[in-house]
């Protein structure tokens, strides 16, 4: 391949493949939700096609890449491709840290009577606006009570503290494989990425936990905006570790083939910053869910 | 204290902002500029979390676990 032509692949067959999978995904997701019995086995069906489209399509990238097919041109494309999918990343979280300061922030004092004092105390007579929102207007409580949710708050010294500071860990041992990769040092580049592999999936199985925990003590989805914010933040971020891992060890998996030198390792770059990024969205949970 | 947890959150942003910028320019300074922008991205993350820990003990800052009365 010449170096100045920009490299297109032709007749590749994946994305047809990624869009009858995708597909089927969907239609069967739709179909479980209204019970129709075929719809999980097509879910299942769906996503499979999914995972093998994934990696037979990365895989030919990989191999192109390996085989010396790419440019500087496509070097360039991978890193604003890589610099567009984090700025949705950041947009996703933007909107959903959102929905938490706009919560905590505008609606509850709101309702509490700051600004309009005149709806509330005949709407919901004896509400409290505080943060976290026990108390949701209009839920009805596991007590039979209006609105009178009750459930226990997490304790941020607990397993959250605990979590934070496996993925902080992480965060330095990715550091130390950087470094490690950066000076071709192959074996401490190795171990580096296996430790931050293992502390990634400590930490997704004590997010397990603190969700059995939370839920135990009727911190639910349906527990009024703190629950749903709660768990559909951490749920996202708990998704994000989950590919962050597997991302590891895809990258884990190249290094020991041989596919990076101390020059050209953009994908464990763009790999290394994402969980950096993954990390910090942590870090940002852990300070406004649990702290201020 | 607030205001200081705050503005260390803002530095680690800054921080993984130019890591990205590092990574978008490619070649031996981008990465070079990644690695210590990253660098600095966990050095400030750790010492928040020190910093958090210590301004607890303190009694500088309280979790939000309280039940509201």
């Amino acid at each position: 391949m010449s170096n100045q032509d920009y490299y297109v692949p032709h007749g590749s067959y994946w994305p047809i493949i990624g869009s009858i999978g995708v597909s089927m995904l969907f239609v069967g997701f739709a179909n479980q939700m209204h019970h129709v019995s075929w719809g999980g086995p097509l879910m299942v069906l769906g996503g499979s096609i999914v995972v093998f489209m994934l990696f037979g399509w990365l895989g030919t990238v990989v191999n192109e890449s390996v085989g010396g097919f790419y440019n500087k041109q496509v070097d360039k494309s991978f890193r604003w491709g890589m610099s567009w999918f984090i700025f949705s990343e950041v947009m996703f979280f933007a909107a959903f840290f959102g929905a938490l300061f706009y919560a905590r922030v505008i609606s509850v004092p709101w309702l509490g009577g700051a600004g309009n004092n005149m709806f509330t105390p005949e709407l919901w007579e004896g509400f409290k606006a505080t943060w976290p929102l026990i108390n949701t207007p209009g839920a009805i409580g596991q007590n039979g009570a209006e609105f009178s949710v009750g459930f226990k708050l997490v304790d941020a010294w607990g397993l959250p503290a605990l979590n934070t500071a496996l993925l902080l860990t992480s965060g330095v041992t990715i550091t130390f494989a950087h470094h490690a990769l950066r000076k071709d040092h192959r074996n401490a580049l190795i171990g580096w990425m296996i430790a931050t592999i293992a502390l990634g999936v400590l930490f997704l199985g004590f997010q397990a936990a603190e969700y059995g925990h939370a839920y135990h003590d009727g911190l639910k989805l349906t527990s009024g905006v703190y629950g749903s914010t709660f768990y559909l933040l951490t749920g996202f971020h708990g998704f994000h570790v989950t590919l962050g891992v597997i991302m590891l060890t895809v990258i884990l998996y190249r290094i020991q083939k041989g596919h990076f030198d101390s020059e050209n390792h953009f994908a464990f770059e763009g790999v290394a910053w994402y969980w950096h990024f993954v990390d910090v969205v942590w870090l940002g949970l852990f300070i406004f869910v649990y702290w201020l | 204290m607030n205001i200081v947890i705050i503005a260390i959150v803002v530095i680690i942003f800054f921080a993984l902002g130019w890591a990205l910028l590092g990574m978008l320019r490619g070649g031996s300074k981008g990465s070079d500029k990644m690695y210590k922008a990253l660098r600095l991205r966990i050095g400030m993350s750790v010492f928040l979390f020190i910093l958090l820990m210590f301004a607890s003990y303190m009694g500088w800052i309280q979790p939000n676990n309280f039940l509201p009365a």
